[in-house]
């Protein structure tokens, strides 16, 4: 009598394992996909998802893989073989010193810093860079056009995620390239709400996020260079052969700066998959029929 | 509730992995704490609280990113999260197993010695049988909490319903966040409902009722 | 990656320790968010806790809260929250999800520890010609004390956890330097930050444990001084 109650409870413990066994299994592909936490960095991610499927791979997709702690790692061990990047951010990743600002000089600058075993694929006209934006109504208060006129501005308040606080183009950056004196006040993923709510006076707004157009804020001009330029670029591995770099280079060129806005305002109003976007947008410049 | 219909394939992905990351450690973890609650000898029960204690009060999020550099595990893939899981499961089930292994009636040993079992047949036939309400009632505490704390290991990639919680503040998709509450909601309570529905099944006496004659 | 010299070397850096996202302002504003939504959630549940204990009716709705509360999504409450109050508001939203979480626990403590009393007791009281509401003030919650204190201490430590990330949603608390020492990877100030938060649940729960004990009635043993 007990013993089939101890092989029921057994058998409740290998099914419990084989169901989590059978949901956890990986099928082995090619090629390997990944994409930041970011809608926007999917949404490229699944353009070159696409054409690849479309022209005989088959494709691993791996989104989601959060910060570059996580996924650098992952690229370098070869877990990873194809990933949407940016050329400024990803050089300040590997260099945090780097110096160079220039959107060319930057690709240059990345590609001698890449490991081994990566490449970084054709630079895209499409940029997704770190940018200082305040709302319409203070650029015309305070006649703001770029960042050097907040200098007359006193009791400035900074919003960003918490990392901002000790980046070179944050705080300390703005003090020495434009004498800006800015409190920081770490808003988290609420950065543009609270911009919008005069919660802080200047935020680090993304420049293809969507919201720049849809609540009218002003992106303040940087002629000194603070940010890096940050095109988008494929970083693929060896695993990815010459073909399948062909393709996604035609992807990459093929994407321009409002090209990518475009996307993500689709994302954002219509809620539409990444998948649905990134289709259409293919569809739309004859790269998947 | 158009949108959850729109995307319900992607969710059902999401569903999946999110039930293989919390089931594993929950399988896993309550083996493991069920053999450290019954072998753990008296003298090293109060520093193994102490321990167990100390990790679960490890905040989820620091633990699925320490234990790449303490391991070395890799960083993709769920395979931290569920390291971590499995250790939240442990220090849970601890507690509540050893209670449940304690409150067996020293009559019940005895009898056990008497009849000639061997220290295996008691601990099968007599003491498991009769700890199971209290561990059944520790498991389903672990599987409420591992379903719901799985979630944060979308913050470190793990593709699980928590990227529904991440995607739509970023998106502010309010449908794609209360289908994310939903979602894990129902989970642990139809899993909450399978531990309690196990329960009943291996402990049948507990059903009957007495009659009076 | 992991070095204990360097995260010793960033805990003594005076730096870390004080300003605005320093360690002395984060402690404090994570312990101030925690005692809020514990305030908030004992408000409701202590009341309610103690009137179904002591009417004995809607035990079941109790317990099933209890069991299903664990299930709730810490960071998809918080989301959805701020989400749903807006930037304006996010203290509240952040304080009503913690209250949300914090609740159960609480309720489950004074629920337990009111019914646990046996029925002799309370016979005994009314005996003795206490109105219900002395019954309630001067027999029950003395009794039950330990019980719902130990109930804070489970909501205390859940609270205290998900606090760490309210920096998300851009307030303070101890998980800004788990956040900040991600994304920067700087693995000594997460280690440090995860330190500091393990002392702080630790602590508070030996405290309240130890409240916990001083109320403890035994009616098993015999009544001192006899």
């Amino acid at each position: 009598m007990f013993k089939s109650r101890i092989v029921l409870a057994a058998a409740a413990m290998i099914a419990t394992l084989g169901l989590a066994g059978c949901t956890a299994t990986a099928e082995s592909k090619p090629i390997v996909i990944g994409s930041q936490a970011y809608y926007s960095n999917e949404i490229v991610a699944e353009a070159y998802a696409l054409v690849l499927e479309d022209a005989g791979y088959t494709v691993d997709r791996q989104y989601s893989l959060g910060q570059r702690d996580v996924y650098v790692p992952a690229l370098e061990a070869g877990e990873v073989d194809l990933f949407p990047e940016y050329t400024g951010n990803l050089l300040q990743f590997f260099d945090s010193t780097a110096t160079v600002t220039a959107t060319e000089e930057v690709y240059a600058a990345l590609t001698n810093v890449l490991p081994d075993g990566l490449t970084a694929l054709e630079m895209s006209p499409a940029t997704d860079q770190d940018s200082y934006n305040v709302t319409a109504d203070f650029a015309a208060k305070n006649n703001l056009v770029s960042i050097a006129d907040l200098a007359s501005v006193t009791g400035l308040k900074l919003g960003g995620a918490p990392e901002l606080a000790e980046r070179p183009y944050g705080p300390k950056g703005l003090k020495s390239f434009y004498s800006v004196d800015v409190e920081f006040v770490s808003t988290g993923d609420t950065t543009v709400d609270s911009l919008v709510a005069k919660q802080v006076d200047l935020a680090n707004v993304y420049s293809a996020d969507p919201r720049i157009q849809q609540l009218g804020l002003v992106t303040l001009a940087d002629p000194k260079g603070l940010f890096l330029a940050s095109n988008l670029v494929p970083i693929a591995s060896k695993a990815v052969d010459q073909k399948a770099r062909d393709l996604v280079n035609a992807v990459s060129k093929a994407m321009t700066a409002a090209d990518l806005v475009a996307m993500n305002v689709k994302s954002v109003t219509e809620q539409l998959t990444s998948s649905e976007i990134a289709g259409a947008w293919l569809v739309e410049k004859g790269l998947l029929k | 509730m158009e949108w959850f219909l729109r995307n319900s394939n992607f969710i059902f992905g999401l569903a999946t992995t999110h039930l293989s990351v919390s089931l594993l450690p929950v399988a896993l973890g309550s083996l493991i704490a069920l053999a450290l609650a019954k072998f753990v000898p008296r003298k090293l029960v109060t520093p193994t609280n102490g321990l167990l204690g100390a990790i679960y009060a490890v905040p989820s999020l620091a633990l699925f990113v320490a234990l790449p550099a303490l391991l070395g595990t890799s960083y993709l893939g769920p395979t931290n999260v569920l390291i971590a899981l499995t250790i939240y499961v442990v220090a849970s089930i601890f507690f509540s197993a050893r209670d449940a292994l304690a409150q067996v009636p020293n009559s019940a040993n005895l009898i056990s010695k008497a009849q000639g079992l061997s220290g295996w047949q008691h601990f099968i036939y007599v003491e498991l049988p009769l700890a199971t309400p209290g561990l059944i009632a520790g498991l389903r505490i672990a599987v409420a909490s591992t379903v719901s704390m799985a979630s944060i290991g979308a913050v470190v990639g793990v593709r699980n319903l928590g990227y529904l919680f991440l995607d739509g503040f970023q998106r502010k998709n309010s449908d794609e966040i209360i289908t994310g509450l939903v979602a894990i909601f129902v989970i642990a309570i139809v899993l909450d409902l399978m531990v309690w529905f196990l329960g009943r099944l291996l402990t049948p006496w507990a059903k009957k009722q007495v009659r009076s004659v | 990656m992991f070095s204990l010299e360097a995260v010793w070397q960033w805990f003594t850096d005076v730096e870390n320790w004080n300003g605005r996202y320093g360690l002395w302002n984060l402690l404090g504003e994570h312990l101030l968010i925690t005692l809020w939504s514990l305030l908030l959630a004992a408000v409701i549940a202590l009341p309610l806790g103690i009137i179904v204990g002591h009417f004995g009716k809607g035990q079941a709705i109790v317990v099933g809260l209890g069991s299903t509360s664990r299930a709730i999504p810490t960071m998809g409450l918080l989301f959805a929250l701020v989400m749903l109050l807006g930037v304006n508001f996010r203290e509240v939203a952040v304080t009503l999800a913690l209250a949300v979480i914090a609740a159960p626990p609480i309720l489950a403590g004074a629920y337990s520890g009111i019914s646990a009393i046996e029925r002799t007791t309370k016979l005994a009281a009314v005996a003795q010609g206490m109105t219900s509401w002395q019954l309630v003030w001067h027999a029950e919650l003395p009794l039950a004390a330990s019980s719902i204190i130990g109930g804070f201490r489970v909501a205390f430590i859940q609270v205290v956890s998900t606090v760490v990330l309210a920096p998300l949603v851009g307030l303070g608390g101890l998980g800004f330097g788990i956040i900040q020492g991600l994304a920067l990877r700087d693995f000594a100030q997460v280690t440090a930050s995860a330190i500091v938060i393990v002392l702080l649940t630790l602590v508070g729960n030996q405290l309240i444990g130890l409240a916990q004990k001083q109320t403890r009635v035994g009616l098993d043993k015999p009544i001192r001084g006899n």
